[in-house]
C-alpha cells in the first residue's frame, strides 16, 4: 500500500476550472473520503487520480513516484465504478481475472488470486456466472473483487453504494469498513452522501466548486466546520443559520435577541456575522443557560421517539430543532427554543468560521 | 494520451472506413459532376464544355423530349407511391399496433416478405400472373363477373407506368409500414388510456392523438420515398428492358441514365451526357432533401415521451 | 378491439392484405414444381402427384452456370458484410469515443451517403473500376457495396457504442488494455447484436442488387444469382416451366434467410427508429 499526494492541481475544461490549486494527501493506508454536491469536482479529481481524465496543471504522486504521465493500469491502482462496470460477455472469473490477463501473469496465479478474492468476498458459488445472472449486491461484490484481484497500491471508489437499495447500502457500507481493516489498504471514496462519509473515513474533504473547502477527521468538521458551506454540508438535517451583527459583549440577532458571547480578538463591532446551530442542539421549551427564542410552529415531523419542528422565528428566519418524545405541539402552536451555548458556530462576513 | 499515439490511434480506426469510402462513393460522384462539364468526342477524348450538355438535355428535342418524358414519368411514380403505398403503409401499421392484436407477428412478417425479395423476381412475377397467356389476373376478375375490364396493362402506353408503379408500391409498402409500427410502438399506452378516459373513441384516439405524434416518421418516409422513387431502375429494367416501353411510357430517370450512358438499339453511349443525367437526378434528389430539411422537418414538432 | 365486429374487421384486412402480399410468391413457388399443361389449366392448384413435373429445374440447374452464380452472390454478400462490419465498427469506436475537431465534420461527409445513391456516380465507378482492371471480378462488387452500405453501418453501431457505458471502458483502461485490445475485447463481443442488424441490413439489398452486377461484372462467369437468373429469365421467356424454376430458386433462399432473421431484422428497424 501507498501515500497519495497530490500537489497545487489544476485541471480546466477550456474556460471552466473544475479543479482549483487541490493539495490532499492520503496518508498509507488510510480511508479518505471526497464528500461535496454534484458538480463539485471530487470524481473528477479521482479520475484524475485514476489516469482517467489529464490535468492540467500540479503533480500526482503515488507510493513516491510521479504518476502524472502514466496509463491508469500503470499507476497500481484499482477501480470501483459506480455502474460496477462489469464486463456482460464473460463470468465472474473472467471479470476478476480479466486485467491480470493483459499484464501477462501466469494463469496459475490469476486463478489463485481470483480464488482468494472469492473466498474474502463469498463469491465462490457464482464464480461462472455472467454479471446479468447477479443481484445488485453481488455485482458491487464482484467489482470490488475485481478490485482486490489486482493487489493496487490504491483503491479508488467512485460513488460505489449509490445504484444499492437503502438496506443493502447499509450492510455494503460494514462490509467496506471491514474490507479496509482486514487489507489494510489505502482507499480514496468518493461519495455524495455524508453518512457514508461520515461512517466510512480516517479523513474527510469537502470539495465545493472544485476546491477543497475543509479535510480533516469527521467529528472534526462536524464540531468544528471552517466555514458556512461545511457547516452546511455535514450534518442532517442542516444547520441553522441567523444572521446577525457582532456587538461589543457578543452577538445581536436582531428581532431574535441578543446573545453574550466571548468573541476573538479581531472581531469588529458592528460587522455582519452568521450564527450556525444545529437542530440537535436546539431544544424545544428547554431550561435556558443561553439564548431563548421564540418561535411559532409551522410543522411537527415526527421520525419515531425523535422527530423535527419547523420553527419561524420573529426575525422570520426558518429554524429546525430536534425533538425527543412527544412535545405536544401542532402547527400554530407558539413556543420557545433554547440554544445550546456549548455548541454555537460563529462565521464571518466572509463565511469562515470566526467562533 | 500523446498527440503521435491519438493521431496513429485515428488513423488506424478511421483510416479504412473513409478511403473505402471516399474512393468509392464521394470521389465517383464528384467525378459525375464534373464530367457532365465535358462532352465525349468520337476519338474518345473530352472536351470542356461547361453547362453545355445541361443546355443540351433541357432545350435539344432529341435529348429534352426524353428527358422531360422521363421526368414526368418518374413524378407520376413517385406520386403513386405517396398516394398508394404510404396510405396503405400507415393504415396497416394502425391495424398492427392495436392493442390485444393476435397473430400480430405473422401479419407483420408475410406483408414484409415481398419487400425482402429481389426486383428482378418480384417484376417477373408480375408479369406472369399480369399476362394474358397464363390469364390468372383475367381469371380473378371472372370470378367477380368483371372479366370485361381485364386489359394487358403492361402492355399499353395509357396503363403501363400505373401497373409498374402499383407493383412498385405492393413490394415496397414494408418498408412504411415497419416505420410508421415503430413509430406507434413507441407511444406510451397511458397517452392513448388518457384519450379514452377523455372520452375519444379508438378511431378518435388515432387521429387526434397518435397522428400528430408520429409526422416526424411520416416526413421521414415521405422523404426516403422520394430517394428512393428518383433512383429506382431494377424494376422497370427487368420488366421492360432499357427501353422501357411501350414508346417510353414506362421510361424514369434511371432507366434513361442507362440508356444514355450505355447506349442501345437506338443510340451509342455517351458517358458525358450519363453523367449529365445523373448530375440532374442528383440535383432534383438534393433538392427534395433540401425541401425535406428546410420546408417540412423544420414546421413538425418533435416530442419526447 | 373488445367489439368483436371490430376485431374481425381489423383480421379480415390484415388477412386480405398478407393474402395479396403472398399470393403471387406462392403462385410461382407452387407452379414452379407443375407440368407445362397444368401450370396453364389449373394455375391456382398446388402440385398433385398427377400434375408434380420437376422438369423446370432440371432445366435450370441442367445450365450449369446458375451453381457458380450462387457462390458469385455469396461471396460478394459475405465479403461485403465483413468488410462493412470490420471497417464500420472500426470508424464508429473512433467517432463515438475520440472527440476530436473534425468529429462532426466526418459525421457530415459520411451522412452524404445515406442520403446521396451512389449509384449516381455509376459513370466515374465504371471508369475508376476500369482503370484498375477490376472489370467483371467480385473484388469491384465488394468494394463499391461496402462503400454503399458502410455509413449507415457507421451510424447504427456508433449509437450502439455510444450506449456502451464509459464505466466499461475506463474500467477496461484501469485493467491495463490498449485502446486496441479494449476494440477487440470489449467494443466487438459488445456490439454483436448491432452488427447482426447491420448484416442484415446489407446482405438483403446487396443480394437482390441488379445495377452493379449488370454494371460492372455482366458476363465471364462473375454475375451474381440475381443478374443471372434475370439472364437466364431472358433466354428461356417463353419455357414457363424453366422460367418459374429459376424465379422460384432465386426466392426460396431469401425467403429462408429472411424467416430466419426475422426477428433480428424487424427488432432492428424498430431499435433504429425508436433510437
Amino acid at each position: 500500500m501507498a501515500e497519495v499526494r497530490i500537489e497545487k492541481l489544476r485541471k480546466s475544461f477550456g474556460a471552466v476550472e473544475v479543479l482549483k490549486d487541490i493539495d490532499l494527501t492520503v496518508e498509507d493506508g488510510a480511508f479518505v473520503v471526497l464528500v461535496g454536491p454534484s458538480g463539485c469536482g471530487k470524481s473528477t479529481l479521482l479520475r484524475s487520480i485514476a489516469g482517467l481524465e489529464p490535468v492540467s496543471d500540479g503533480i500526482i504522486t503515488i507510493g513516491g513516484r510521479k504518476v502524472n504521465d502514466l496509463a491508469p493500469a500503470q499507476r497500481e491502482i484499482a477501480m470501483v465504478f459506480q455502474s460496477y462496470a462489469l464486463y456482460p460477455h464473460m463470468d465472474v472469473a473472467a471479470n476478476m481475472g480479466f486485467g491480470l490477463r493483459f499484464a501477462g501473469t501466469p494463469k496459475a496465479e490469476i486463478a489463485a488470486r481470483v480464488a482468494e478474492a472469492a473466498r474474502i468476498l463469498q463469491l465462490e458459488p457464482l464464480l461462472k456466472r455472467r454479471p446479468r445472472e447477479l443481484s445488485g449486491g453481488q455485482r458491487q461484490r464482484v467489482a470490488i473483487g475485481r478490485a482486490i484481484v489486482r493487489k493496487p497500491q490504491v483503491f479508488l471508489f467512485d460513488e460505489p453504494l449509490s445504484n444499492l437499495d437503502a438496506a443493502l447500502r447499509i450492510n455494503t457500507r460494514v462490509e467496506i469498513a471491514k474490507l479496509h481493516k482486514l487489507l489494510a489498504a489505502t482507499i480514496v471514496y468518493v461519495t455524495h452522501d455524508q453518512v457514508e462519509a461520515m461512517t466510512l473515513a480516517d479523513k474527510i474533504v469537502v470539495m465545493n466548486q472544485g476546491r477543497v473547502e475543509q479535510q480533516g477527521k469527521p467529528l472534526e468538521l462536524y464540531y468544528r466546520p471552517a466555514n458556512l458551506f461545511v457547516a452546511g454540508f455535514i450534518g442532517s438535517p442542516a444547520m441553522n443559520f441567523l444572521p446577525g451583527k457582532v456587538t461589543p459583549g457578543g452577538v445581536d440577532l436582531g428581532a431574535d435577541g441578543a446573545l453574550a458571547l466571548p468573541l476573538p480578538a479581531g472581531a469588529v463591532p458592528g460587522s455582519a456575522v452568521t450564527l450556525g446551530v444545529r437542530p440537535e442542539h436546539m431544544r424545544i421549551a428547554g431550561t435556558a443557560d443561553g439564548l431563548r427564542i421564540d418561535a411559532t410552529v409551522e410543522l411537527v415531523e415526527r421520525l419515531g421517539e425523535m422527530g423535527y419542528v419547523h420553527l419561524r422565528l420573529p426575525s422570520g428566519a426558518v429554524a429546525i430543532a430536534e425533538i425527543r418524545g412527544d412535545v405536544g405541539l401542532g402547527t400554530g402552536d407558539r413556543t420557545s427554543v433554547a440554544l445550546d451555548p456549548a455548541h454555537l458556530h460563529l462565521f464571518g462576513a466572509d463565511g469562515h468560521r470566526i467562533a | 494520451m500523446p498527440q503521435g499515439t491519438y493521431l496513429r490511434l485515428l488513423v488506424f480506426f478511421l483510416g479504412p472506413a473513409l478511403v473505402l469510402y471516399s474512393v468509392f462513393s464521394i470521389y465517383p460522384l464528384l467525378a459525375t459532376i464534373l464530367n457532365s462539364l465535358y462532352s465525349h468526342q468520337k476519338d474518345g477524348s473530352f472536351l470542356w464544355n461547361g453547362l453545355g450538355n445541361f443546355h443540351t438535355l433541357l432545350f435539344d428535342p432529341t435529348w429534352s423530349e426524353p428527358f422531360w418524358n422521363a421526368l414526368k414519368n418518374n413524378f407520376v411514380f413517385f406520386l403513386i407511391h405517396m398516394l398508394v403505398q404510404n396510405p396503405v403503409g400507415l393504415m396497416l401499421a394502425a391495424l398492427l399496433s392495436l392493442p390485444r392484436l393476435r397473430f400480430r407477428a405473422t401479419y407483420r412478417t408475410l406483408i414484409f416478405m415481398p419487400t425482402m425479395l429481389s426486383v428482378v423476381v418480384i417484376g417477373f412475377a408480375w408479369q406472369l400472373i399480369l399476362s394474358p397467356l397464363w390469364g390468372i389476373a383475367k381469371m380473378f376478375l371472372q370470378t367477380f363477373g368483371l372479366g370485361f375490364l381485364f386489359a394487358p396493362w403492361l402492355g399499353e402506353e395509357s396503363s403501363a407506368l400505373i401497373t409498374v408503379s402499383l407493383i412498385s408500391v405492393w413490394q415496397f409498402v414494408g418498408i412504411p409500414m415497419i416505420l410508421i409500427y415503430t413509430a406507434l410502438l413507441a407511444i406510451p399506452d397511458e397517452l392513448i388510456d388518457a384519450a379514452t378516459v377523455d372520452g375519444l373513441n379508438q378511431f378518435q384516439a388515432f387521429f387526434w392523438v397518435k397522428l400528430p405524434l408520429i409526422w416526424p416518421t411520416i416526413g421521414l418516409v415521405s422523404v426516403l420515398t422520394f430517394v428512393n422513387n428518383f433512383n429506382a431502375f431494377d424494376l422497370i429494367y427487368a420488366m421492360k428492358g432499357a427501353l422501357a416501353g411501350p414508346n417510353f411510357a414506362t421510361d424514369i430517370m434511371g432507366t434513361l441514365f442507362y440508356r444514355t450512358f450505355f447506349g442501345n438499339q437506338l443510340q451509342l453511349g455517351d458517358p458525358s451526357m450519363g453523367s449529365t443525367i445523373a448530375t440532374m437526378m442528383f440535383l432534383i434528389i438534393l433538392i427534395g432533401i433540401m425541401v425535406y430539411l428546410f420546408l417540412v422537418q423544420r414546421r413538425i414538432q418533435r416530442y419526447s415521451f | 378491439m373488445r367489439k368483436p365486429a371490430s376485431a374481425f374487421a381489423v383480421h379480415a384486412i390484415l388477412g386480405l392484405y398478407t393474402l395479396l402480399a403472398i399470393f403471387p410468391i406462392v403462385l410461382v413457388i407452387m407452379n414452379s414444381f407443375k407440368a407445362k399443361r397444368a401450370i396453364f389449366n389449373t394455375p391456382l392448384r398446388p402440385p398433385l402427384p398427377e400434375t408434380f413435373d420437376p422438369i423446370g429445374y432440371s432445366r435450370v440447374f441442367g445450365d450449369s452456370s446458375l451453381p457458380f452464380y450462387y457462390l458469385n452472390s455469396i461471396t460478394v454478400t459475405v465479403g461485403t458484410i465483413f468488410l462493412t462490419l470490420l471497417t464500420g465498427a472500426m470508424a464508429a469506436w473512433a467517432l463515438s469515443e475520440y472527440k476530436f475537431r473534425w468529429n462532426t465534420l466526418l459525421a457530415l461527409y459520411l451522412s452524404i451517403g445515406i442520403m446521396v445513391p451512389i449509384r449516381l456516380g455509376s459513370v466515374a465507378i465504371i471508369q475508376l473500376v476500369a482503370e484498375m482492371n477490376l472489370i467483371n471480378t467480385l473484388t469491384a462488387l465488394v468494394l463499391v457495396y461496402t462503400a454503399q452500405n458502410l455509413p449507415l453501418a457507421v451510424f447504427i453501431l456508433s449509437e450502439f457504442i455510444a450506449q456502451i457505458p464509459r464505466d466499461l471502458r475506463e474500467a477496461a483502461r484501469c485493467d491495463g488494455l490498449s485502446e486496441y485490445n479494449i476494440f477487440l475485447h470489449i467494443i466487438l463481443p459488445l456490439i454483436r447484436p448491432a452488427m447482426a442488424t447491420v448484416a442484415v441490413f446489407t446482405m438483403i439489398p446487396v443480394w437482390n442488387d441488379l445495377w452493379f452486377p449488370l454494371l460492372l461484372a455482366p458476363t465471364g462467369g462473375k454475375q451474381t444469382i440475381t443478374l443471372g437468373v434475370q439472364q437466364f429469365l431472358g433466354q428461356y421467356i417463353t419455357d414457363w416451366n424453366a422460367v418459374l424454376a429459376a424465379l422460384s430458386t432465386a426466392i426460396v433462399p431469401v425467403l429462408v434467410l429472411y424467416v430466419i432473421f426475422s426477428r433480428q431484422l424487424i427488432r432492428g428497424l424498430t431499435s433504429g427508429a425508436v433510437k
